[in-house]
């Protein structure tokens, strides 16, 4: 059990692709506790994922239970290895920033509802529907174990009402 | 390190950013936070800069003669240490759009309601839309709310605003999400 610091951009390991994990074993564990640890810690975070943390293999845990925008609508903590959206649909914007891209926010558009399937910590596979918050959340952290930050996501520019159109 | 801002502003066409950047770059100077955009026909760019070793107007000689030669205005401000720091904004985000039949005073009646109460406009953009015979204003809004002032609190005072300059305004909370 342990809270760990979270790694910043340009730390190269936010943007490397991470490693599958195989077996759930003992340092997967531990893991797994660290980034709940860690997301408690930090009092407002809905979200850590491995290489935030400085391990590059495919563990996230999410919980918007106590977040006003997903507070009505979540399934409690999350931990995940090796989550893959296998379908999505629906699309919802939040002014997004990140604890690894710090003082910098910016409109992001991500599926709205999402069928999600990963191993728990007990092993168990599991398939899930999310929606609203907590599917932003956990598209937002399985980016990270793809090397890709919010900033490769931003889909306008705060003024993007005054962009002109051309037609 | 001294910073400085700068202003540049002139009739829009491709190779400004280039011409500017290309004159920064060769001084040696940083560009840290800058905005630039088109207004009307013209390209507008605002840029925080520093030098490590340049710390007056005077240091920059004739640099930017070549760009007030291609009809281009600059303007260079030295900053006083610190100036390049924001100051912490804390609060609640919010975005007030407000939209009409152009008339004079919209911007300062809205500005003046929330510079009463102290709420911090960190962006403002306004643009003129319609026809010429039907002119239409449009202003986006960025502001932080301060401690005591809710979103609830402005919609009043801009129902107010709405009702006596006939305009569409409308406030909202932008999600803005830590993940």
């Amino acid at each position: 059990m342990a809270v760990r610091s979270i790694l910043v951009y340009p730390d190269p390991i936010l943007k490397q692709v991470c490693q599958p994990i195989e077996d759930i074993d003992a340092a997967v564990d531990a893991l797994l506790q660290d980034l709940i640890d860690t997301m408690r810690d930090s009092g407002h975070s809905v979200g850590v994922a491995a290489p935030q943390i400085g391990v590059n293999r495919r563990a996230v845990v999410v919980d918007v239970s106590h977040s006003k925008f997903g507070r009505d609508n979540n399934h409690g903590l999350l931990t995940m290895v090796n989550p893959v959206i296998l379908e999505q649909d629906g699309r919802k914007t939040f002014r997004e920033g990140c604890m690894s891209v710090p003082d910098y926010t910016g409109n992001v558009t991500r599926a709205e509802n999402i069928l999600l399937q990963f191993t728990d910590r007990n092993s168990e596979e599991r398939v899930l529907r999310c929606s609203g918050f907590e599917a932003v959340a956990i598209q937002h952290e399985i980016d990270h174990l793809d090397g890709l930050l919010f900033l490769d996501r931003v889909s306008s520019l705060k003024t993007d009402v005054f962009r002109r159109k051309n037609y | 390190m001294s910073h400085f801002a700068l202003t540049i502003i002139g009739r829009d066409r491709p190779g400004i950013v280039s011409e500017v950047t290309e004159i920064l770059f060769r001084l040696g100077c940083n560009i840290a936070d800058s905005s630039c955009s088109i207004l009307g026909g013209q390209f507008a760019m605002l840029l925080i800069i520093s030098h490590p070793e340049i710390s007056t107007r005077e240091d920059f000689g004739d640099a930017f003669a070549p760009l007030e030669e291609s009809n281009l205005s600059v303007l260079l401000r030295v900053l006083r240490p610190g100036g390049e720091k924001r100051s912490e904004i804390g609060g609640e985000l919010c975005m007030i759009s407000v939209y009409g039949s152009d008339k004079p005073g919209i911007v300062y009646q809205v500005a003046k309601e929330l510079g009463e109460r102290q709420v911090n406009i960190t962006d403002l953009n306004t643009k003129l839309i319609g026809s010429e015979q039907r002119p239409v204003y449009v202003m986006m809004i960025e502001a932080v709310l301060p401690a005591g002032v809710t979103v609830e609190t402005l919609e009043q005072v801009m129902t107010r605003i709405k009702n006596e300059m006939q305009v569409d305004i409308s406030v909202r909370p932008i999600d803005a999400v830590e993940l």
